[in-house]
């Protein structure tokens, strides 16, 4: 069974840095931005242990800790408190409350895993590295929204996605069918009643089980306010109402990492052919950009050493797309592969626009980039 | 350290130079060393400052400037995230108002050492193209400039005296 860690710290930055130390290990990370939620989730999840900041609005540490200590179900789970403030009285002060660590801010990643390390036993999560999920995979989707309307609009939006789609009208049900069938994402609307959705997130990151589930935010595009309280709180995100169906696949593929531009690598015969779209958006370069050295490692270890990026489509050449080339030769050149860009006359003028671009070898058309680099690969080291 | 008049106004922006730099080296693995800059305003350049004050025996507030791209940048690495991945303003004000806290702590962990508590304020976000802080009263102002590679990092320190 997994170690549970509890973080209660009014800092969403710690929280996620505390996330991101542990990933590595086989544990769950419970969340709780402040005392009164996270004695709450304490009481439901009997963590292992629980890191405490010391400064904190409302309910300090210090009243955290005490409460813990005199409650006889949650007295024996180990503490260990973070603090900014390392001075003498402070620290003689954290000692005496009976804690079994204290940490001082700024920490690494590693001091933090080691004293952690120290109180309770931490084991290496499983090695097996899962396949990347991708657009086409199937999705179970939880639109929380009182407003059915809302929910059959993003079920129609996604209709044309193996994506399934079920929807709640109130935050209580939803936390129920959350436990039941723990969903990829949900979608809560901001504007339910009496601050449904924040306490609904609150009670998901509370929950070993649901701790993880990425939430986005539903709002009326002018609710700032209640946008930035969901951005502060730790929702992944906002969609805006109305909902564009575009724009909410691409958050969606964003929040849950789902590949999107698999479709356009192709290997083949030692070459890695990456076809840009028509439309080749920031969303889709920014992508391209991270798979593209994935991608490059695998045609190599496959005996390729070729890559041909094929610009027939675009009818412009935006500097996304000059970025993504400039990404692909520089990954090339770590790897010793060639590189080839296959592109009309014009689509050639715009790149070549940029001084950086002489350096790159263009040809028009795929056939054409493939004979060249074949031919390049060929010629004889010179002595 | 000494309490008196003279020396607190020396000492306080050594604390502050430790601070940023054990701050940004620990957090961020990245050096702030300390640079002759007293200004990062320029033309169309969006700055990001986030604030801690710290109220008791002496009173101040520090601001810890950086250039709004810069700000991001600082984000990602210490999240582990792609800037692209940080959605709008709201994850890396948390992450300057964290390293801001954290900075202005360690400054008040030396100070209630030295015998003069105080306690820190909330740490809080300002953004803009063309703003600045000016002392009112008797508080005096110190301005430090940082080098982070190609970046650079301005703390603001405005202090008042005790007495």
């Amino acid at each position: 069974m997994s170690v549970k860690i509890l973080t209660i710290d009014d800092s969403k930055t710690i929280r996620m840095i505390v996330a991101k130390a542990f990933k590595p290990y086989d544990c769950t990370i419970l969340e709780a931005a402040n005392g009164i939620v996270g004695l709450a989730v304490a009481s439901r999840e009997r963590p292992d242990l629980v890191l405490l900041d010391y400064t904190m609005p409302v309910m300090d540490g210090f009243e955290v800790l005490a409460r813990l200590r005199s409650d006889p179900e949650l007295r024996g789970i180990s503490v260990i408190m973070l603090t900014a403030e390392a001075g003498r009285e402070t620290v003689i002060k954290i000692a005496k409350l009976g804690v079994r660590d204290y940490l001082i801010k700024p920490f690494k990643d590693d001091l933090l895993v080691e004293r952690v390390g120290r109180i309770v036993s931490l084991k290496p999560r499983s090695e097996e590295v899962a396949r990347p999920k991708r657009f086409d995979d199937p999705v179970s989707l939880l639109v929380v929204d009182d407003k059915p309307a809302i929910v059959e609009q993003i079920r129609g939006g996604l209709a044309d996605t193996p994506w399934k789609v079920t929807g709640a009208d109130q935050a209580g049900q939803a936390l129920d069918d959350c436990m039941k069938h723990v969903p990829d994402a949900v979608l809560v609307s901001l504007s339910l009643p009496k601050d449904a959705a924040f306490l609904f997130f609150q009670n998901l990151r509370g929950l070993a089980a649901t701790a993880t589930i990425p939430v986005l935010g539903l709002s009326v595009k002018t609710a700032l306010g209640e946008q930035a309280r969901a951005q502060q709180t730790g929702f992944a995100g906002v969609v805006t109402k109305p909902i564009d169906a575009q724009e909410l696949k691409a958050k969606l593929c964003r929040t849950l990492r789902l590949e999107t531009c698999y479709k356009y690598f192709q290997q083949k015969e030692g070459v890695l052919l990456l076809r840009l779209p028509r439309e080749a958006r920031e969303d889709f370069t920014n992508e391209a950009t991270r798979r593209l050295k994935d991608h490059l490692a695998e045609t190599a270890d496959a005996g390729g050493d070729r890559l041909i990026i094929d610009l027939g489509e675009l009818e412009k050449a935006p500097l996304t797309v000059i970025r993504l080339i400039l990404f692909a030769v520089q990954a090339c050149n770590e790897l010793s592969l060639k590189c080839a860009i296959s592109a009309p006359d014009a689509i050639r003028a715009e790149c070549q626009a940029f001084e950086e671009s002489q350096a790159w070898l263009f040809a028009g058309s795929v056939e054409e980039a493939s004979s060249l680099l074949t031919d390049s690969c060929r010629q004889p080291v010179e002595a | 350290m000494n309490t008196t008049t003279p020396s607190l106004i020396d000492e306080v922006p050594a604390l502050l130079s430790d601070g940023v730099a054990r701050v940004f080296d620990t957090m961020l693995s990245l050096p702030a060393t300390p640079a002759a800059v007293r200004d990062l305003h320029q033309p169309g350049q969006s700055l990001v400052a986030g604030s801690v004050g710290f109220i008791g025996d002496v009173n101040g507030i520090v601001y810890i400037h950086v250039t709004a791209p810069f700000a991001r940048s600082l984000a990602g690495r210490m999240l582990g995230m792609a800037e692209t991945d940080l959605g709008g303003d709201e994850m890396v004000n948390d992450v300057v108002g964290e390293l801001t806290n954290m900075i202005v702590g360690s400054v008040k962990s030396r100070l209630c050492d030295s015998g003069l508590s105080c306690v820190l304020t909330i740490p809080s976000i300002v953004r803009g193209q063309n703003f600045s802080f000016e002392p009112v009263g008797s508080s005096e102002r110190r301005v430090l400039g940082f080098c982070c590679g190609d970046d650079t990092i301005l703390a603001e320190l405005f202090i008042k005296l005790p007495g």
